[in-house]
């Protein structure tokens, strides 16, 4: 770490990492790059995560580090090709940077989960509904534009937009069914599968962090060196996504996404926004033009269960 | 006569004062206002001579920073706190010189305002220009609560834009991250005396009392500078306001912020047209934002605004009303051979400028400087590295956030030259002309006034020479982010992170 002037020993690692600019196909390098581009990764997750402002966090700041999430994971996508990235993919608190994606505006978007970051690079169409994924309840975190889909291996150039679980289902249970096939002895935090998913196809990722189950790992083609990934994202537990507040921005939606208009617009907030943004306090949905990707209810009867017990 | 600090006149209750709106007027004091000596509380009137209000400036060779007419810079003066432990609200956050130069006025993280005038050059002393005192202080951004958001809404100042002069009062504009106010700055120097049906302190007299009528009339008093808040033009950014830019037909001005810019006209505070929006149909695929916004200083439909991937857009309103289709896109295309990780992220533009013939804009981005002609579209004319020896040393700057760091840049009154700010409180200016460079270093050791700076420089690897600062050495905590040119002279204010440095070159 750089610090106040005072002269600092020489950091043989930091050197490693930093020192070397070098090229994913250099051949000795590239366990270097490899590190380095992990190191990277966590240091931006841990700042989209770690980070609980007063104010809202620079806009400018989250998008920049979920691009570079974005790139890291399409790289990792591209080389491992065989594994879920989403291995790597933790999922957010609540405050994460989708979160603080819909914080910033006054008029939160849709909570429609992403259309795949990588999906979008790779050029395929992945209708909107295909981005619907099994652990809804924990949508903040599916919208980490970060979450790639769990596509099957071998990366194919385009994902075949698998009919996503209908919202109605009990998605929580679902989710939790997942968590308890995947790693019945773990006591980390395993999400919905990658295997599950892989047949869904749907893109929005579980939220919940995946650590590198071993089991995993072995079960699918190819190795996949995030190693140092496991150690960081077993440490967050699956009490830190449910206790931790429940991000309510999600059931905002913009209702003006239109054309920012020729028309001027009106200075106050309308009365339109704030009905969206005070639907989550009320116990019935407000009905705004876009459908809920979410029970409220559901997810109340969830909270009180869990509270309770 | 010592220079007395001078501060808001308390609202008395009198016809003639002009109707202040409820806005506190006694402000927590700026360190950038309080006297180096310990002064009294309260407020001050300016001892002032009478005579003109606007002091003449000679205009100076405008020699560059190299070169045969090398300027040398000299320490003039440092306004505020002394000790090292700063208060959060004495960052310095903006300063923006006026278009004559005689104001120069900050901001700062507490929401204060605080505007300093170069006094009249002493015609007999002409060896030194004026220094600059404090005229005016006042608050002008509140801290908010969002409510709906469970989210304050920080009163620090992001920019500030002076309009020109039409009258004698003086008016500019002041931003946070929601609002924009206009504040007029006036000066009273007279006050009515000789009321019939009020005491001179104020008080009303019992009419039954009064046994004679006489006339009011105006008398000399101790000059009072009046700050009030004229337009406040609120509620139309959902984003974080980052620009302000008064356009060149004085009467609208343009506010950006990460997803809009919206154009205003400064008489009318309830409507705002939206000129661009980039704002995406469905927020999680956003990738850019925008990052500054300035309008042409020429042509008044012609803005530019820049994004956090490196590209610069101009645009001309006379196209449509929503511009969101750009008239010309400024792009330099990547150097392969300095890709990294951090590629995008430090060709995010933290500034961009006019130069103020209009044919040429400045950006910046976090470790160049680069000069565009806008009739050149798909690569800068000049770059300037800043703190090169920064590249390899990005990872970690990441993870200090040091690299998200918003350097502004400024040209000097004939562009000849341009200045920026580094950590270690170096600032670098670059001469367009003779390609020479040179670093300073704005610190309260070079203290002394004609002082002259010595030049820095940093020592990116190897052998450290004498004098030589190695990288490792630097100081990321100490970062001069806002400096500013004064529009004539060669006359620079230098904010380090709560203290203000004026230079001038040596007369």
């Amino acid at each position: 770490m750089l610090g106040k002037g005072e002269k600092r020993k020489f950091d043989e690692h930091e050197d490693g990492l930093e020192g070397k600019i070098v090229s994913p196909s250099d051949g000795p390098s590239k366990v270097s790059y490899t590190l380095q581009r992990q190191t990277i990764f966590n240091i931006s997750l841990m700042k989209l995560y770690n980070h609980r402002p007063l104010t809202e966090p620079s806009l400018q700041k989250t998008v920049l580090i979920n691009n570079m999430l974005r790139r890291i994971q399409e790289e990792l996508k591209q080389e491992g090709s065989l594994r879920p990235v989403l291995a790597a993919a933790a999922s957010p608190p609540p405050d994460s940077l989708s979160a603080s994606y819909r914080e910033a505006p006054a008029v939160l978007s849709a909570p429609a989960p992403p259309p795949p970051a990588l999906a979008s690079d790779l050029g395929s169409t992945t209708p909107l509904e295909a981005c619907l994924t099994p652990a809804s309840l924990l949508e903040d975190d599916n919208d980490a534009p970060f979450c790639t889909s769990p596509a099957a291996p071998p990366a194919a150039p385009a994902r075949l937009p698998a009919p996503a679980p209908p919202p109605e289902k009990d998605s929580f249970s679902s989710a939790l069914d997942e968590i308890e096939e995947l790693c019945p002895t773990s006591t980390s935090p395993g999400a919905a599968a990658a295997a599950p998913d892989t047949s869904r196809g749907g893109s929005g990722a579980p939220s919940v962090p995946r650590p590198d189950d071993p089991k995993l790992m072995d079960s699918l083609p190819g190795n996949f060196e995030i190693t140092t990934s496991t150690g960081f994202l077993t440490d967050l537990t699956l009490d830190d996504i449910l206790f931790a507040d429940i991000d309510t921005s999600m059931y905002d939606f913009d209702p003006c996404t239109s054309a920012a208009g020729t028309a001027s617009k009106m200075a106050p907030v309308s009365a339109d926004d704030l009905l969206k943004t005070l639907a989550p306090y009320s116990s019935q949905p407000v009905a705004p033009s876009q459908p809920f990707k979410m029970d409220l209810t559901e997810l109340d009867h969830i909270m009180e269960v869990l509270v309770g017990s | 006569p010592p220079s007395c600090w001078l501060f808001c006149s308390p609202l008395l209750p009198s016809p003639l004062t002009p109707a202040l709106s409820p806005h506190r007027c006694h402000p927590p004091p700026s360190a950038l206002s309080t006297p180096p000596s310990p002064g009294e509380g309260g407020e001050f009137r300016k001892q002032r001579p009478r005579g003109t209000q606007q002091g003449h400036h000679l205009q100076r060779n405008m020699a560059g920073a190299g070169g045969g007419n090398d300027i040398q810079w000299c320490f003039s003066q440092v306004k505020g706190a002394v000790d090292d432990d700063v208060a959060e609200a004495d960052i310095i956050s903006t300063v923006e010189f006026n278009h004559s130069g005689e104001l120069l006025a900050t901001g700062d993280k507490g929401g204060r305002v605080v505007i300093f005038q170069q006094e009249q050059e002493n015609k007999i002393q002409s060896h030194s220009r004026g220094e600059y005192n404090v005229y005016s202080t006042f608050q002008s951004h509140e801290p908010e609560f969002d409510y709906l958001k469970s989210l304050e809404i920080e009163e620090k100042i992001n920019k500030i834009r002076w309009l020109p002069q039409k009258n004698a009062a003086q008016f500019l504009l002041s931003t946070n991250d929601k609002t924009i106010k206009l504040w007029k700055i006036s000066e009273r120097d007279k006050r009515p005396e000789g009321y019939n049906l009020k005491e001179e302190d104020g008080r009303y007299r019992d009419p039954t009392t009064v046994t004679t009528l006489r006339v009011p009339v105006f008398r000399p008093m101790d000059l009072m500078v009046e700050a009030s808040p004229r337009r406040i033009f609120a509620n139309a950014h959902t984003y974080h306001i980052n620009s302000i830019s008064i356009n060149s037909d004085y009467e609208t001005y343009l506010s950006a912020d990460d997803l809009r810019i919206n154009l205003w006209h400064l008489e009318i505070t309830d409507r705002s047209f939206n000129i661009v929006d980039i704002k995406p149909a469905n927020m999680e695929e956003l990738t850019e934002v925008i990052t500054a916004a300035e309008f042409h200083p020429n042509s008044c439909n012609t803005f530019v605004y820049s994004s956090s991937k490196g590209t610069i857009r101009l645009c001309d309103m006379r196209a449509s009303a929503l511009c969101d289709r750009h008239s010309k896109l400024f792009e330099e295309p990547e150097d392969p051979s300095n890709r990294s990780f951090f590629s995008e992220i430090i060709s995010s533009i933290s500034d961009v400028k006019f130069s103020h013939s209009g044919r040429y804009m400045m950006t910046r981005d976090y470790l160049s400087v680069k000069i565009w002609d806008l009739n050149m579209e798909n690569r800068p004319v000049e770059t300037y590295q800043v703190h090169e020896y920064l590249r390899s040393k990005l990872c970690s700057l990441y993870e200090n956030d040091c690299i998200f760091d918003k350097f502004e840049c400024c040209w000097n009154g004939s562009d000849s030259v341009v200045m920026t700010g580094s950590y270690n409180n170096f600032f670098r200016m670059f001469d367009r002309n003779t390609k020479r460079d040179i670093t300073l270093e704005a610190s309260r050791e070079n203290n002394k006034p004609r002082t002259v700076l010595k030049p820095r420089k940093v020592c990116a690897s190897g052998k450290r020479k004498k004098d030589e600062i190695s990288v490792d050495s630097l100081d990321f905590n100490k970062k001069i982010l806002h400096t500013a040119w004064h529009p004539k002279e060669n006359i620079i204010a230098v904010a380090t992170t709560n203290n203000l440095y004026i230079f001038q070159d040596k007369v």
